[in-house]
């Protein structure tokens, strides 16, 4: 039987890579319960780590007194994430697109710009340190632009 | 994360297990390095049993590409999951990477 009721849970994570899988895994065995489709558990998963990833490399720059707080809430019908760094927070409309011309052979950048594609809904608070995603966990189509 | 590498008519095929992604790229990128030192000039990659890539994969995939392009070698891809190429077509680097479906069809338009 799937479970019904809503999950809510608050985290806070040090900057360290090394926890990115153990709550990645938490999320993911959430979506398990709930028999999400493989696909969009692939999307979520991805854009969970590319998110935490930023926070902890380009937020807070690894530094070990800076944590990160996570949250998710989620139900049988959709997730929702948000990922807050301690840094000074950036402006997401100066990522380059990786798909131009001058950046594809780049080896960095691509980590916001598949979220964008990956979620249903993404924005970022006006600091620009904490990001909010949401997805669906109904149907495969989703995605919006960066800009 | 494990590599196997043979070789098939004198092409190096390399076939990776497992995720690429921040914790498993340097592994992948020193298994690569080693081929380019090598020379070897004609070399697939089978990501057959590959489920995620994340994008620092994609940047090690990226820069293995530079390294085989820049030592003269040629470099192509196959077996890619549907998730995994999806990830190729969103980014465009479809367009950088020469994909085939099958690692036969890899070898055999070399």
């Amino acid at each position: 039987m799937i479970p019904t009721e809503k999950i809510t849970k608050k985290l806070d994570i040090p900057s360290d890579i090394g926890y990115i899988k153990k709550v990645s895994r938490e999320i993911l065995a959430h979506l398990q319960r709930l028999k999400v489709d493989k696909s969009i558990q692939f999307d979520i998963r991805l854009s969970f780590e590319e998110a935490l990833r930023n926070a902890i490399e380009h937020g807070n720059d690894y530094k070990k007194d800076l944590s990160v707080a996570v949250a998710y809430e989620v139900d049988a019908e959709s997730i929702e994430i948000e990922i807050e760094d301690q840094g000074r927070g950036f402006d997401v409309k100066k990522v380059a697109d990786p798909r131009d011309e001058e950046n594809i052979m780049k080896e960095s950048g691509r980590g916001v710009f598949l979220i964008y594609k990956l979620m249903d809904k993404v924005r970022y608070n006006k600091k620009g340190n904490k990001i909010i995603m949401s997805k669906s966990l109904k149907n495969v189509s989703g995605g919006q632009d960066a800009d | 994360m494990q590599i196997k590498v043979e070789e098939k008519n004198g092409i190096k095929v390399c076939s990776a297990e497992g995720d690429i992604d921040i914790n498993s790229s340097p592994q992948v990128k020193k298994a690569f390095d080693k081929l380019v030192q090598a020379r070897s000039e004609k070399v697939v990659i089978n990501l057959q049993k590959v489920a995620y890539i994340d994008s620092s994969g994609l940047a090690t995939l990226v820069e293995i590409l530079k390294n085989f392009k820049n030592a003269g070698g040629k470099l192509k891809l196959c077996s890619l999951s549907n998730k995994v190429k999806s990830l190729f077509e969103i980014t465009k680097l479809e367009k950088l990477f020469d994909i085939k479906d099958s690692e036969d069809e890899a070898l055999q338009t070399f």
